[in-house]
């Protein structure tokens, strides 16, 4: 692809977006929860498209396209099941939202720590986030590294990839914190999905339109159509994969916090659907990108690089080539801009609230802000060094993250869970998904997240059937839910 | 109770995402086979959580 031609795009994308960030910057962010939470009154609309943003990240295009290229159509179940997992939004939503504005809760760790009444479980839970999300980050903007260098035949270094998706991030992030995330998300998750299905249907069609394409695959690769089919979706690798994204919408902190922010229910229903529409449309475009490659360079021996390969390829006019990867640069952008928000929200409120006695709100907002760099510049360095702990780490993050599922269903239903509880079914099997992806082990076949999400509901129950609830809080709680659920609607 | 029943219902659409493609559909090598499963699966998840929402207020 055209070196210049690339720069363009770049410089296209770049201009428009940093001009959305600091048009959004209105009003003063002088408190946590505007800083952090846009004021707790964002509309459905850009709600919707901010989510859709911060959820698909490069992995769509690059990832799910190389599974497709890989086992076929188990790439679409896999990815629609996580979609289906996003209705527990429309069961959590509305609870999180409820005591998020009752109790003033800026993060979802802060919640977690306040309903179990211990400043230990907020910080290990925050500190276990960080651990995995730092990594998933880096390895984002490694991608973009990646990106780059493939599609500009090394003209462009691996770094500057890098640092141009960073200084990005950290722009987007910090010029209004929550406000600039959403708009400049709202942009980028246009330039994801309008780019990107343009350029699927200019394929489909080249390859003989919807007819023709799925004759092709019936004809000349029928196994790519079902599962196992080539035995790569194997059943229990289908639900190793696919049951820690079933919860990413509650064990991911950064679209979990997002639950604290619309105006009204109104707006968070607008936001569901909104983005249960973009995700299936935009998940369809993901999986025919990866057929099409398939169809049109056959044989790659590793699957990522199929959308480089494509991208760069004469298969598609360099224009839409372009297009595209603008797209899945903004797609890496906006998760990473929204995990450094989540994230340094999360360092102050919970690590450095609770440690330091008596901090204010104006206090933990500026150590909140200094933090956000600091984050970006450690995902800088670990996508420079390149390690492969940080691959495993960041594979490892949706499996890392569900060991915090029982605790949150928990929260809202279970008035007998104890803080001793939620510690031990986050720290044991968090450590254990660790060691299992580390050493890349299956016992008996199961990946490692199901290993975590079992082992942390069994400690998660028992360890609280023997030690002491906070029965007050939980009472409080879970009334104050039920009460105002009724009420809200 | 609305939400009880909806959840019971998205619960079974979700099994059956896990279940119908490995076994009734595994040899269906066409289009209409676990491609176009999984696509109306999901539209009636959508609309399940349509229904569950409806009645989402302006409250602030």
């Amino acid at each position: 692809m055209n070196v210049s031609l690339i720069w363009w795009g770049l410089g296209i994308y770049i201009a428009v977006s940093v001009f959305i960030a600091f048009l959004s910057r209105t009003g003063k962010q002088t408190n946590m929860g505007a800083y952090f939470l846009g004021d707790r009154k964002m509309g459905g609309f850009v709600s919707a498209l901010s989510y859709s943003a911060t959820t698909y990240s490069a992995f769509m295009l690059v990832g799910l396209a190389g599974l497709t290229y890989r086992g076929g159509i188990g790439a679409l179940g896999f990815e629609l099941i996580y979609l289906m997992g996003v209705s527990l939004i429309s069961f959590f939503g509305p609870r999180f939202w409820i005591v998020g504005k009752k109790y003033g809760y800026i993060t979802p760790s802060e919640m977690i720590g306040d309903r179990y009444q211990s400043k230990a479980v907020a910080i290990a839970i925050a500190i276990s986030n960080c651990l995995f999300l730092i990594p998933y980050s880096a390895v984002q903007l490694a991608g973009v590294g990646y990106l780059l260098q493939g599609v500009s035949n090394q003209q462009i270094s691996f770094s500057s990839g890098v640092i141009i998706a960073v200084i990005l991030a950290i722009i987007f992030a910090y010029i209004a914190g929550m406000r600039s995330v959403a708009w400049t998300d709202s942009l980028q998750s246009l330039f994801m999905i309008i780019g990107s299905t343009l350029v699927v249907l200019f394929l489909i069609h080249e390859l003989g339109g919807f007819a023709g394409f799925f004759q092709q695959l019936e004809t000349n690769h029928p196994e790519m159509l079902t599962v196992p089919g080539n035995g790569y979706f194997s059943f229990l690798t289908f639900i190793g994969l696919t049951i820690p994204w079933f919860f990413f919408s509650i064990s991911n902190p950064q679209v979990s916090q997002r639950l604290f922010m619309p105006a009204s229910l109104k707006s968070m229903r607008h936001m569901l659907l909104g983005f249960m529409i973009f995700g299936l449309i935009y998940t369809f475009v993901s999986i025919f990108w990866g057929y099409s490659a398939f169809l049109l360079e056959p044989g790659l021996d590793n699957p990522d690089l199929a959308t480089p390969v494509v991208l760069s390829s004469s298969a598609i006019p360099p224009v839409l080539a372009v297009i595209v990867m603008v797209g899945i640069i903004a797609a890496a952008v906006s998760t990473i801009d929204s995990i450094l928000l989540t994230l340094s929200s999360m360092f102050a409120k919970d690590v450095y609230g609770n440690i330091r006695k008596d901090t204010t709100d104006r206090v933990q907002l500026k150590i909140g802000k200094f933090i956000i760099p600091v984050i970006a510049l450690l995902a800088y360095l670990f996508a420079e060094l390149q390690l492969d702990l940080i691959a495993v780490l960041s594979v490892a993050s949706s499996a890392g993250l569900i060991v915090v599922v029982p605790a949150i269903i928990g929260a809202f239903f279970w008035k007998r869970g104890t803080a001793a509880a939620v510690l031990a079914s986050t720290i044991i099997p968090g450590t254990l998904v660790l060691i299992l992806e580390l050493l890349q082990a299956k016992p008996f076949g199961l990946a490692s997240g199901l290993w975590g999400l079992i082992l942390s509901t069994l400690l998660f129950i028992f360890v609280s059937l023997f030690t002491n609830a906070p029965t007050q809080k939980a009472n409080e709680f879970i009334d104050y839910i039920k009460e105002n659920l009724q009420n809200k609607k | 109770m609305k939400e009880k029943s909806l959840a019971i219902i998205i619960g079974i659409i979700v099994l059956a995402a896990f279940i119908i493609p490995f076994t009734l559909l595994k040899d269906v090598e066409k289009w209409y086979g676990s491609f176009l499963f999984w696509l109306i699966l999901t539209l009636i998840v959508i609309a399940c959580n349509t229904i569950l929402t409806k009645d989402w207020g302006n409250e602030e």
